[in-house]
């Protein structure tokens, strides 16, 4: 197998956004790319598109040929993937996949989602199928109130507070104060979180990722061309993924989730590291409650102690192991298929001090990436670092 | 699947036209499932409840009880499934409720309480609309009892109410 880095990558900005599907796209390009650039997109001969529910949101299926089109692209190979909240990790999984195993040289990974619609109940919808439709869709489950009875079932078994929830979120949007591209930059501290108006308790408001519009590409080569790219690439150094059942009702006891840490396992075996080996890590905070249980099945903290763990600025730049310094999903917002793809966008610049020193974590080498998807039931993992695998002191 | 076990009509052969819902979405903005012969093989669940009966599918070959019903044992890949009642009572494993956000056509709806149920007895838990109270009203290991909600349109599905609830069968209006 070729080792395979990631040498370009770039963002739109994320929010409620004037721009359609393919602008959003256009955007994050131009955020990629440009005159000076070493490669154009027109030279690279595959794509992938990460994107959840074009159909839903956009009302366009078959945008991988739209992505080509758009960004002056006639690759050898394109395709879309999607698993929900982690489809944009899947299409970097993808196109590693493809340039490992020879089938291509260098890939190009876009990540889109257009969510905000005239009709806020219809995107609600949308969000909505992503569960289980025909048998817990019809009776209103969604997304917060699954990560509701998450943060019960942990608050029950392990006495956590919603305090240590609100401190997730004070953090996550303090870093996102510093990204110009996050949809959320305005501290919000934890009395402001606590007082929010309740959308599925204990889960307020500022508990929940936003509804959000974006875009990010990264850009992925095979190890004889990297040099030609970038003189500081982004190794992918192992993946991991589990997933267990579908329905809420067969995910477990809700206050942990075995297919974490099972995809947590994968990962570190595959990379050869251990948790405490992580310098900086982008983990899928779609509320407040996920990056507490993160915590524990990421496996920085026992299984209980993740409100701990953020009580004593663990979490922190600073802290034993620094998390979602980009802002989060929190802070950042949650275009779905963007999201994956701007976390390693993120990781590609922390890794090479390109990010405000505010939320920089400094001598950082070694990272993660979390996406998980639906109800909690798939965890994805990417762990990236600037020593081509094998080759690490 | 037994002859006549699961289903009266089989694959293909002399299936009647899918009796149309009144649907007032799109169609694919409607959350309830199509329920009637003419659209799935599990239709029988869906007329067992209509009767207050809470029915799913036990695989005749492996034994495993199966939620939601199949017509394939995922254990074994039997097709050799019967039906079978489940009890209609259980407690409060987890709840939340949604009190904004709702989606398309359960906007009136709102405020709404929602959660998990582990059924007396079986080792399932079942995701389900509660009724019969509020938020505030509800507690991890309440018992909870069965009822049958049936849409304006005549499709039915299920929903847990505090067993001890004494208002009549029919939901609130
Ligand atoms: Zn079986």
């Amino acid at each position: 197998m070729d080792k395979v880095a990631i040498v370009a990558g770039g963002t739109s900005r994320f929010g409620v956004r004037n721009l359609t599907w393919r602008e959003l796209l256009q955007e994050a390009a131009a955020a990629t790319f440009d005159a000076e650039s070493r490669i154009l997109p027109k030279e690279i001969d595959t794509l992938v598109v990460g994107a959840a529910e074009p159909e839903r949101f956009a009302f366009q299926s078959y945008v991988a040929p739209l992505a080509a089109e758009t960004l002056g692209m006639t690759p050898k190979m394109l395709l879309r993937t999607e698993l929900a909240c982690a489809s944009g990790q899947m299409a970097l999984r993808t196109a590693w996949a493809h340039i490992a195993s020879g089938l291509c040289d260098v890939a190009l990974v876009a990540g889109v989602e257009k969510m905000n619609l005239p009709n806020m109940a219809e995107t609600q919808a949308s969000m909505a199928c992503v569960l289980d439709r025909e048998w817990e869709g019809l009776h209103g489950a969604s997304a917060p109130p699954f990560f509701a009875m998450c943060a019960q079932r942990h608050m029950h078994s392990y006495g956590t507070t919603v305090e240590q929830m609100a401190k997730v979120v004070e953090k996550n949007h303090h870093y996102s104060t510093f990204n110009p591209t996050a949809h959320f930059t305005k501290e919000v501290p934890m009395d402001k979180v606590l007082r929010s108006p309740m959308v599925a308790p204990p889960l307020r408001l500022f508990d929940c990722s936003g509804i959000t519009d974006g875009a990010a590409i990264a850009i992925l080569a095979r190890e004889a061309i990297v040099p030609d790219l970038t003189d500081t690439p982004l190794w992918v150094h192992g993946w991991g993924q589990a997933n267990q059942g579908f329905r809420t009702g067969a995910i477990g006891d809700l206050a942990s989730w075995p297919a974490m840490s099972l995809a947590a396992r994968e990962a570190y075996r595959n990379a050869r590291v251990s948790p405490k080996d992580l310098d900086v890590v982008e983990l899928h905070d779609c509320f407040s409650i996920s990056e507490i249980i993160a915590y524990e099945q990421l496996g920085f903290t026992p299984e209980g102690k993740g409100g701990a763990f953020i009580d004593e600025g663990q979490s922190y730049i600073g802290g034993s192991t620094p998390i979602n310094t980009r802002g989060g999903l929190l802070g950042c917002g949650h275009p779905l298929g963007a999201t994956g793809v701007a976390q390693v966008v993120e990781l590609f610049r922390t890794l090479r001090s390109e990010v405000p020193p505010q939320r920089q974590v400094s001598g950082a080498t070694l990272a993660m990436a979390h996406n998980l998807s639906g109800n909690a039931n798939t965890h994805s993992i990417g762990i990236y670092g600037l020593d081509k695998p094998g080759t690490a002191a | 699947m037994t002859s006549g076990a699961l289903s009266a009509d089989k694959h293909g052969g002399g299936a009647p036209p899918p009796r149309k819902p009144h649907i007032e979405l799109p169609f694919l903005l409607d959350f309830v499932p199509l329920q009637d012969e003419g659209s799935t093989q599990v239709s029988r669940f869906f007329s067992a409840l209509k009767e207050g009966r809470f029915e799913t599918t036990r695989c005749t070959a492996c034994d495993t009880l199966l939620f939601q019903p199949r017509t394939t044992c995922p254990e074994c890949m039997s097709t050799e499934l019967r039906w079978e009642e489940l009890p209609q009572s259980g407690r409060i494993y987890a709840f939340s409720a949604m009190l904004m956000g709702a989606p398309i056509g359960m906007e009136k709806d709102l405020p709404f309480v929602l959660g998990l149920i582990d059924l007396d007895g079986v080792g399932l838990r079942i995701f389900s609309r509660f009724e019969g109270g509020s938020y505030e009203d509800f507690a991890i290991g309440q018992r909870m009892r069965l009822r049958v909600h049936t849409f304006p349109d005549g499709r039915v599905t299920y929903r847990f109410a505090p067993a001890a609830d004494t208002f009549p069968l029919q939901a609130k209006a």
